[in-house]
């Protein structure tokens, strides 16, 4: 995927060398297979215990009836076959691809933008960077809080809308507006995040690039369409992949704005947040385990999907 | 080139960019000042209409009964072990199993370094049931080792920290050696000093993303005492809910101590985020 393409580009293929001239010593070498295990075996102790393991075990428990508190019993299939007739699942899926839909255009086009106002020679350039960036570093607990305490029926947010004229929504509690909130939220806090990517990417365009674009009269807009755009190719992808990946395991914000219920009337149920409340509150691990499952192979398929689509190399 | 910046097309594009600019950052930092206002407003206050921006006097008493209302001072430390307790881990493990990595030839290095790649796929999310389990089967719910083990080697930190070995130049190495310097002090004294930047960086990412995590202490400890900060504000939230103006004092205090390590190494933090793009 994109994590392997970008070790590769920075590794340029030098920590995978034989060294031939450690080859004779034998003691060398056996000192190094030591030292090489030594030093990974603890991470990948852990990683094992807590990553690998557990996604394993997810597999597994997807094929069993259990409760956390009565015996499992072997199933086969049926947690998948009763998943994809529970309508509440299918509610879940069509929320966090709505939400992935929405989030990952919008936050992506705001960044660049952003990104490429930016780049140009501007007064006050680091305080818009701090700015612009500051809501990433804050927890999407306090985030999701301070939304709501806005959002509130009576907050700021409506405050203004009235001051236009407009009579503003009970944004939290309606089912229309639950899930538009958590959308804004999303788009606030990782617009900046990604600018600072993008940021990087433009930094890397050899400026030699856009003047001769100048110097044979090219506008603003075309070189940024025909010369900056195909150029940051590689970065658009990372950040799309990164965006799709991210909105996709949205739970935390939903958790605390509907209090773990996903309500009004599952209007802001993902399928993260489902597959919480299968484990832990439905008391059916089985299905959250399929769940898992089928949310893991999707997201997988969307980030292969985007990569077909945006991953292809630009030749100049 | 000349023409191109003195055209009065190209001064009213900049000013007009530069508003956008200005609007932008105003949206940005809106729920930032009306939280820092709101923390310091009467309960009376937090509602009116029109919203009042800066309220007189200042109602500092908010910051002081909120940790009489809810044990914030508890959740702080709790907080603080868990996120120094999994940066320092991490600072160790992942430097480590980085460094053998790139700098160490063995048999298996290859199929060891696929492997943590594509531990980085992933996603917390997909094992929380069979972490959940484990953890309970270890006795570690309700522990702190329980919200700091799960996240006390990152896959994203090792990759991170062999990056930044493979760029050290291998002259040093061989003279060690020379020296009969064994592996765990050439790490100690030779390498790891020459990435104290990437070791800066993956500290704040890390120590970030433990301070702000929320849903593995919700997954583990469900005994207020061991709430962290991010825990107990959710519960507060949920008890007190209209008590807006101690909450948000509440959401100032959690934030501060992310904001000033910002402020402080805000060249840090970006060089993080360019390099892992997770924030």
């Amino acid at each position: 995927m994109n994590i392997e393409a970008k070790s590769a580009s920075v590794d340029g293929g030098r920590g995978l060398k034989p060294r031939p001239g450690r080859r004779k010593f034998s003691r060398t070498r056996l000192n190094d297979l030591f030292a090489g295990y030594g030093f990974t075996l603890p991470s990948a102790f852990v990683l094992f215990i807590f990553t690998l393991g557990p996604a394993l075990v997810a597999f597994y428990l997807s094929f069993f009836s259990w409760s956390l508190l009565n015996h499992m019993h072997f199933v086969g299939l049926a947690n998948f076959w009763g998943i994809l007739h529970y309508s509440v699942f299918w509610i879940a899926v069509r929320n966090s691809v709505l939400f992935a839909c929405v989030v990952v255009p919008v936050q992506t086009v705001i960044a660049l933008a952003l990104a490429v106002l930016l780049n140009q020679n501007m007064p006050a350039r680091g305080f818009f960077r701090l700015a612009f960036y500051f809501p990433s570093i804050s927890s999407s607990a306090v985030i999701t809080i301070i939304f709501m305490w806005m959002f509130n029926q009576l907050g700021l947010v409506n405050s203004f809308l009235s001051w236009l004229g407009i009579s503003g929504p009970d944004w939290l509690g309606s089912p229309h507006f639950a899930l538009p909130t958590i959308m804004i939220l999303n788009i606030w806090t990782t617009a900046g995040t990604f600018m600072i990517i993008f940021l990087a990417g433009l930094q890397a365009i050899p400026v030699s690039y856009i003047e001769a674009a100048a110097v044979d009269g090219a506008t603003g807009w075309h070189t940024f369409r025909r010369i900056t755009l195909p150029l940051l190719r590689t970065t658009l992808f990372f950040i799309v992949v990164m965006g799709v990946i991210g909105t996709l395991q949205m739970f935390d914000q939903s958790f605390i704005m509907s209090g773990g219920s996903g309500g009004p009337l599952h209007s802001t149920t993902t399928v993260v947040l489902l597959i919480y409340n299968f484990i832990f509150a439905y008391g059916n691990v089985g299905y959250g385990a399929a769940a898992t499952v089928l949310w893991f192979i999707f997201i997988l398929g969307a980030t292969l999907a985007t990569n077909k689509w945006l991953g292809q190399t630009v030749d100049y | 080139m000349a023409g191109r910046h003195s055209g009065w097309a190209y001064r009213l594009s900049r000013g007009l960019f530069f508003l956008i600019l200005v609007g932008g950052a105003v949206v940005m930092m809106v729920p930032f000042i009306w939280t820092l206002s709101t923390s310091l407003k009467p309960l009376s206050l937090a509602l009116a209409f029109p919203p009042v921006w800066w309220p007189h006097p200042f109602e500092w008493s908010n910051f002081v009964s909120v940790f009489t209302t809810v044990p914030l001072a508890r959740w702080f430390f709790n907080s603080a072990v868990v996120a120094v307790t999994v940066t320092v881990g991490n600072l160790i493990l992942d430097s480590m199993a980085g460094y053998a990595l790139a700098r160490i030839d063995f048999k298996g290095r290859t199929f060891l370094y696929v492997g943590i790649l594509a531990m980085m796929m992933v996603p917390f999310q997909a094992v929380m049931l069979p972490v959940y389990l484990l953890l309970r089967e270890l006795g570690l719910l309700n522990t702190y080792w329980g919200m700091i083990l799960p996240t006390i080697v990152s896959s994203m930190g090792i990759f991170l920290m062999r990056q930044a070995f493979l760029n050290l130049p291998k002259e040093l190495d061989d003279a060690a050696v020379m020296d009969g310097c064994g592996r765990f002090r050439m790490f100690w004294q030779i390498s790891l000093p020459q990435v104290t930047p990437t070791m800066l960086t993956l500290a704040l990412l890390i120590f970030v993303g433990s301070w702000n995590n929320f849903l593995l202490p919700l997954l583990v400890a469900n005994q207020s005492h061991l709430w962290t900060l991010q825990l107990g504000i959710v519960e507060f939230q949920s008890e007190y809910a209209t008590d807006w103006p101690l909450l948000m004092a509440a959401s100032v205090l959690i934030t501060l101590p992310i904001a000033a390590l910002f402020l402080g190494f805000q060249r840090w933090f970006v060089r993080g985020i360019v390099m892992s793009g997770i924030k």
